[in-house]
C-alpha cells in the first residue's frame, strides 16, 4: 500500500475495521482461506478489471499525496474554494444584496461544487477501504458539502456552511505531513545509525586482531637457563596500549631483559611498540653495555617517529653464572630488588630520557651483583597507578608490601601474587592503562 | 585541564590546572600550540609576536605518559619558532616523572613562577 498518507485517517482505519470487507486487509491477513484458487484468478474478466482498478487507486494516491507538489498544491486550491465558498454564503445571506450578484454566485457554487465532487470522486478512488471512506467522519463531511447543490429544491445554504468543517481536514494533513517528515527523517537516522554500527563493528574486528597480533610478538617463555627463571604477564587495558616487555638471547649466552611502555595509547601506541621492540631487540646483539644499546635504539627511534611517540625502556642484561645484572634506564619505573632476606629496594642510578623523544642521548650503565634467592620485579606505571572504583591508585607501597610479602615465590609465582593483589584491589574497575610485570629469579648455578 | 593566559611583555604565561592525562593531552596540547602560534590573540588585534612561553604546573597533580608528550611536542614546536619554552612550579610528584623520564634533562624546569618569568624578562630584554 504505497500512499496509505492520503486518506488513512484515524476515523478511516476506524471505519475499515468496522468493515470487515471481503478482498481488504482482512482476507490477506487470513492465509488459510487459500485452499480454493481466489476469484480473480478463475475470471479474467474480474481480473482485469481489479488490476486496472488497482492502477486507477495507485494514480489517484499519487495526485493526492500531501507530501509531494502536485499534491499540496491540490491541497491548497481545495482550501481556497473552501474559505471562497463559506465566505460566499454568508455575504449571501446579507438582506437587500442587488438582483445582478445572483448570477456570478451561482457560477461560483457551481465551480465549486464541480471541483469538490471531482476531489470527492478522487478521494473515494484512491480509498484502500471505499465503504470505509465514504462512511468516514471526513467521508460524510465532503458529501454533505456538494449534495444539498444535486438535491435541486433544498434551501442549501446552511447545509453549505457546513463546509467549514472541511477546513479539519486541512489541520489533520499537516500534522500528517508534520508526522510523515519525522517518521523521514527517524528512518534515515535508523539507517545512519546501522552504517555507523557495522563501520564500528569493523574497526573494533580489526583492532581485536590487531590486538592480538600484538600480544603475539611477546615472549612466551623464558629461555631455559639452571638456576634462573622468568615469568611475565601482561593485562591488557580497555583500549590498546603500548607495553612490552622482552626476553632475549644474547650471542655471549647472557639475557637480557626489557620492560617498556609506549606514551600514548591506540594504534598509533601498537604500532611504535612494535617498532620499539623489533629495533631494540635486534640492537642487543650487538650491544654488550645496556647503556649502548639504548642510545643507539633512540637514535633509530628518533629517525622514523612521525607521531612524536616515545617509549620509557628499562633494558638489563644478567649474566645468568655470576648473577651479575648490567642495566641502563630510558625513563621507566626503577625495577625493585627483593633480597633473599626479605629487603625490597629500588635500582638505584641515574637514568637517561625516554626513547624517541630526541637523538644523540647517552644512557649511563649500573651494575647489580644479585644474590642466590634475590627477585627482580619490573613493571609498567599501570601497576601502580591501577585504580580501584573510588580513584585510589594501587601505588608503589602495596606493590612493595607484596613483593616483600610473597618475594620466597618461584617467578611465575610472584608475578600471579601481585597480579592477583593488583586486580582484587581494582575490584572490577576498568583500567585505562596496560597492566605488565616481569619477574627475574636468581639463583647460582651449581 | 584548565589553562589561563597572561600576557607579560612578550612573554605569555600559561597557567594549568588539572589532571593530565590521555584523556586530556590532545585539548591541552592544540590550547597551548595556539598559543604558540598567537592564535589566541584578543579579537581583531594582532598581537605581539611571542618571545617565550611559561607553563606554570603548579596546579598539574598529575601526568601520564600522554601527558609528558605533550609536553616535547610543544617544546619542539617552541624551538622550532624561536620562542623560549619553559615550565615552573611542579608539584613534586609531577616534578618526579619529570625527572625519571628525563624529561628535564631537555626542558627548562623552573621552580616557581616569579622565577621563571625573571629568567624570560632577562633573555628576551
Amino acid at each position: 500500500m504505497p500512499a496509505l498518507e492520503t486518506a488513512a485517517t484515524v476515523q478511516d482505519a476506524q471505519a475499515d475495521l468496522q468493515q470487515a470487507q471481503p478482498g481488504g486487509r482482512e482476507s490477506a491477513a487470513l492465509p488459510l482461506t487459500l485452499p480454493r484458487p481466489p476469484l480473480n484468478e478463475r475470471m479474467p474478466v474480474l481480473r482485469a478489471l481489479r488490476s486496472a482498478d488497482a492502477a486507477l487507486r495507485e494514480r489517484a494516491q499519487q495526485l493526492l499525496r500531501p507530501d509531494h507538489r502536485i499534491g499540496r498544491a491540490f491541497d491548497n486550491i481545495i482550501l481556497a474554494l473552501i474559505v471562497l465558498s463559506v465566505a460566499s454564503v454568508l455575504v449571501e445571506a446579507t438582506p437587500g444584496l442587488p438582483a445582478w450578484t445572483r448570477g456570478p454566485f451561482r457560477i461560483e457554487e457551481i465551480v465549486v461544487v464541480a471541483v469538490f465532487s471531482f476531489e470527492y470522486l478522487l478521494r473515494l478512488v484512491a480509498a484502500d477501504s471505499r465503504l470505509g471512506f465514504i462512511f468516514s467522519f471526513q467521508g460524510l463531511v465532503d458529501l454533505i458539502s456538494i449534495a444539498p447543490f444535486y438535491l435541486a429544491g433544498v434551501d442549501t445554504r446552511a447545509v453549505r456552511a457546513l463546509r467549514l468543517l472541511r477546513l479539519l481536514r486541512i489541520l489533520k494533513l499537516q500534522t500528517h505531513i508534520l508526522e510523515n517528515t519525522v517518521a523521514v527523517r527517524t528512518r534515515e537516522l535508523a539507517e545512519k545509525n546501522a552504517s555507523l554500527e557495522q563501520a564500528q563493528a569493523q574497526i573494533k574486528a580489526e583492532l581485536d586482531v590487531a590486538r592480538a597480533l600484538q600480544i603475539a610478538i611477546l615472549p612466551a617463555s623464558f629461555p631455559a637457563r639452571p638456576g634462573c627463571d622468568g615469568a611475565a604477564r601482561m593485562i591488557p587495558a580497555t583500549t590498546m596500549g603500548g607495553d612490552f616487555y622482552d626476553f632475549i638471547e644474547l650471542p655471549d649466552g647472557h639475557i637480557g631483559l626489557v620492560m617498556a611502555d609506549v606514551s600514548g595509547k591506540g594504534v598509533p601506541a601498537a604500532f611504535f611498540m612494535a617498532v620499539a621492540r623489533t629495533n631494540l631487540r635486534e640492537l642487543a646483539l650487538h650491544h654488550a653495555e645496556p647503556g649502548a644499546c639504548l642510545a643507539e635504539t633512540n637514535d633509530v627511534l628518533c629517525a622514523q617517529n612521525p607521531m612524536e611517540l616515545f617509549v620509557t625502556v628499562f633494558y638489563c642484561v644478567l649474566d645468568t653464572i655470576t648473577g651479575v645484572l648490567r642495566y641502563a634506564n630510558g625513563g621507566h619505573n626503577p625495577p625493585y630488588v627483593r633480597r633473599a632476606d626479605g629487603t625490597v629496594e629500588a635500582l638505584s642510578g641515574a637514568g637517561g630520557l625516554v626513547l624517541g623523544a630526541m637523538p644523540g642521548m647517552s644512557y649511563p650503565d649500573h651494575t647489580l651483583q644479585l644474590l642466590p634467592g634475590d627477585r627482580l620485579v619490573l613493571y609498567t606505571d599501570g601497576v601502580t597507578e591501577a585504580f580501584n572504583p573510588r580513584e585510589e591508585a594501587y601505588g608503589t607501597e602495596r606493590l612493595i608490601a607484596e613483593v616483600r610479602a610473597n618475594g620466597d615465590d618461584g617467578a611465575a609465582a610472584l608475578v600471579e601474587r601481585i597480579c592477583h593483589s593488583v586486580s582484587v584491589f581494582a575490584g572490577g574497575a576498568p583500567q585505562s592503562d596496560d597492566i605488565t610485570l616481569t619477574v627475574l629469579s636468581w639463583s647460582a648455578p651449581h | 585541564m584548565k589553562l589561563n593566559i597572561e600576557t607579560h611583555g612578550g612573554t605569555t604565561l600559561a597557567i594549568a590546572e588539572g589532571r593530565l592525562d590521555f584523556g586530556a593531552a590532545n585539548g591541552f596540547q592544540k590550547q597551548l600550540e595556539q598559543e604558540l602560534a598567537g592564535a589566541g590573540s584578543s579579537a581583531g588585534g594582532a598581537r605581539a609576536p611571542v618571545a617565550a612561553l611559561i607553563l606554570d604546573c603548579g596546579g598539574v597533580d598529575y601526568v601520564s605518559s600522554a601527558g609528558l608528550r605533550v609536553f616535547l611536542v610543544v617544546a619542539r614546536a617552541a624551538k622550532r619558532d624561536g620562542v623560549a619554552f619553559s615550565i615552573c612550579a611542579l608539584q613534586p610528584a609531577v616534578r618526579e616523572v619529570f625527572d625519571l623520564s628525563g624529561f628535564s634533562r631537555i626542558i627548562t624546569v623552573h621552580a616557581d613562577r616569579a622565577s621563571a618569568l625573571a629568567q624570560a624578562g632577562h633573555s628576551s630584554a
